[in-house]
């Protein structure tokens, strides 16, 4: 159960983050009538992941897994772009905040409004398939027939959907949370942890496309704390689903991962320094 | 609303086109005839990893992989090297049953169970059987072209990888004075070079520096004779009349040199982007040829390994270069020609039976063992597997 759980609940959590600091930032800056849109985007890709899910399952082809690892690697390239794009946008729309009203937080941006959608729908969408091929294979543990030590059971499917509420909560949790912070510490915050999230992800999909033998390097790790963090335990699923972190990391993804979030990360501070007036007090 | 639908169609495109280009047939459960020996059912427990079958015959293989321990686990189907990934399913929560679909051909392979998904996995062996109808997966030929060259990407690289880790630890043996531990390592390390020989051969600066033996090089022009054999007649001198050994500090210049060689060859054939290393199937093919050829004019010869015998060594590992690059283009070969592939079969495995009669311990006697019949036997057996090598790149091209 615990098992199922976890898996549930690391998939669930990254696409969480994500859209929960989306959706504040949409609250906090006062664009509620954005909300619709991403909420479109997450369904679509929920959408679409079942249905290719259900199809590659139930039906009569399947994907070769070289394909999906590689439809894997590329949307998580994808969404890191994505991903980095909104830190952007976001950090420019906080450097015009000052005492103005929020409402006019981001008036440069309005090709931005479906961009948001499509960040949220990508978020979701990355591993969306992985998760909905895992979901479809536990409804199937629920209908197979016995054989030997194999029984029909309901607990995985139980198991992982828990997961994914869970991860659910927590990105409701969060999302209060960052609501709640004044609006220069949000952007710095979230901000800097998106960053480090969407490092994650330009690891992961690295690793994919590794495995499928796209890139090179598999077998050359930069260092390996499986012993330290096994990756089925609780932290280390909390550790891949939030930062994506795996204990066996390849030296091509560490490489990827240093590339990516100090040059970011330096952007980001510098820009994010530059004074801005008197912070605003939170909305309550 | 222009934005929006080309984002849209781009995303969508995206997770689209690689889905349609690399579909494979799910085997219907159904228990139909043929199916069967192709459906492989695993159960992976916490502390063992069980398969109904331990072959199949090549073509579409599905194993279904339960998942019956308390944690987490994958499936691996691995490679005859142990390294390369044939195929996965990860994520396989307990209770769960996931399936992997692969296109395999005919070869060795291992299978692995990893519970909580770290380390090396419970690894067996698994052997995919030739089989007539392995041609009738729903494989392109562009697909078994595409799949060719992958397999043999990762070999060269993999090979290359094994080459550069031996000979770190060859060359700090050399210097370190333990001169019977580098001999005994020297053949192995070797193997990996002679696998992949007309890869790095490909490289001109590389190999001269690299493999040249003492007959091959110009001294008159100002030639220096490094690499490989250079060392190998250090260590063994004794057929070497007045040859005086090498100091440490000029063994350290010469293990260096080799090891930045091999370093060098290393990291070009993992060059991705523009200096990436392509390999068209005609060149694959040709390798195939080339390596056989190889043995033909120095290891039967007994000239490679001129002072430390150990010709055998390179033999066999020619001849495995040799054969997984035939086995790279096979499917397409018996699309095209399977009468070429089936004599090819038959001659691989007499040449690889008549050296297994060489074999001692974990390599070969010395090449001064061998009677002069027994070299002509094998003479003989390279020339019988020549002939119809050579013609496996017109048939795997036409």
């Amino acid at each position: 159960m615990l098992a199922n759980f976890l898996i549930g609940l690391r998939e669930g959590l990254e696409a969480a983050l994500v859209v929960s600091i989306l959706v504040a930032y949409l609250v906090k800056s006062g664009r509620r009538e954005l909300l619709p849109r991403i909420w479109a985007g997450v369904g679509l890709a929920v959408g679409v992941a079942l249905a290719f899910g259900a199809a590659l399952t139930f039906g009569p082809r399947g994907l070769t897994f070289e394909a999906q690892e590689a439809i894997g690697g590329t949307l998580s390239l994808v969404a890191v772009a994505f991903v980095t794009w909104m830190i952007f946008w976001m950090s420019t729309a906080a450097r015009g905040l000052g005492a103005e009203l929020r409402g006019q937080v981001d008036r440069a941006a309005d090709a931005g409004r479906w961009s948001l959608a499509l960040v949220a729908m990508l978020a979701v969408g990355r591993e969306g398939l992985e998760t909905a091929l895992f979901l479809w294979a536990a409804t199937q543990a629920g209908t197979r027939d016995a054989a030997g030590s194999v029984t029909p059971t309901w607990e995985p499917l139980v198991g992982a959907l828990l997961g994914i509420l869970v991860a659910v909560l927590l990105g409701h949790l969060i999302y209060r949370g960052a609501v709640r912070l004044n609006l220069t510490a949000f952007f710095t915050w979230t901000g800097a942890f998106l960053i480090v999230v969407a490092g994650g992800v330009l690891a992961y999909g690295i690793h994919d496309l590794q495995e499928a033998g796209i890139l090179p390097g598999l077998h050359s790790l930069a260092f390996d704390v499986s012993d330290v963090i096994p990756p089925s335990s609780w932290y280390g699923t909390l550790l891949k689903g939030v930062f994506n972190f795996s204990p066996a990391t390849t030296r091509l993804e560490a490489l990827a991962w240093v590339v990516y979030v100090v040059p970011v990360g330096l952007l980001f501070l510098f820009r994010t320094r530059i004074p801005t007036s008197r912070p605003t007090p939170a909305a309550s | 609303m222009r934005i929006r639908t080309t984002l849209l169609a781009s995303v969508a495109t995206l997770a689209v086109v690689p889905a349609l280009a690399a579909c494979t047939e799910n085997a219907s459960s159904d228990g139909d005839k043929g199916g069967d020996a192709r459906a492989v059912t695993v159960t992976s427990s916490d502390v063992a990893c069980e398969l109904s079958a331990v072959e199949a015959p090549a073509g579409t293989l599905t194993f279904d992989v339960t998942n019956t321990g308390s944690d987490v686990t994958e499936f691996y189907l691995l490679g005859s090297d142990g390294l390369r990934i044939v195929g996965e399913v990860e994520n396989i929560g307990p209770n769960l049953t996931k399936k992997l679909t692969v296109n395999a051909p005919e070869g060795d392979y291992f299978t692995a169970c990893k519970p909580g998904m770290v380390g090396e996995g419970i690894r067996a062996k698994f052997a995919v059987s030739h089989s007539d109808d392995e041609a009738g997966v729903s494989a392109s030929d562009q697909e078994l072209i595409d799949q060719a060259q992958a397999n043999y990407r990762s070999y060269v690289q993999d090979q290359s990888d094994q080459l550069l880790l031996r000979t770190k630890e060859f060359v700090q043996l050399y210097k370190d004075g333990k001169d019977d531990e580098a001999r005994a390592l020297y053949p192995k390390a070797r193997e990996h070079w002679e696998r992949i020989e007309t890869v790095a051969e490909s490289f001109g600066d590389l190999d001269p520096k690299t493999d040249a033996r003492e007959a091959d090089v110009d001294f008159a022009a100002g030639e220096k004779w490094t690499g490989w054999h250079r060392i190998e007649k250090d260590l063994w001198p004794q057929d070497a009349t007045g040859y005086r050994v090498l100091t440490p500090q000029q063994r350290a210049t010469y293990a260096d040199d080799l090891l930045a060689n091999t370093t060098e060859l290393d990291r070009r054939i993992h060059a991705t982007g523009k200096d990436a290393l392509t390999y068209p199937i005609d060149a694959i093919a040709n390798g195939s040829i080339g390596l056989l050829e190889e043995v033909a004019t120095g290891k039967i010869t007994g000239e490679e390994e001129a002072w430390s015998h150990t010709d055998l060594w390179d033999f066999q590992a020619n001849v495995d270069g040799a054969r997984v690059a035939y086995e790279g283009v096979k499917p397409l070969l018996a699309t095209k020609d399977a009468a070429l592939a089936d004599e090819l079969d038959a001659k691989f495995g007499a040449l690889q039976e008549l050296l297994d009669q060489h074999r001692s311990g974990d390599g070969f006697v010395s090449y001064t063992e061998l009677s002069k019949d027994e070299v002509k036997a094998l003479s003989d057996a390279v020339n019988a597997l020549s002939e119809p090598l050579s013609r496996l790149t017109p048939a795997v091209t036409s």
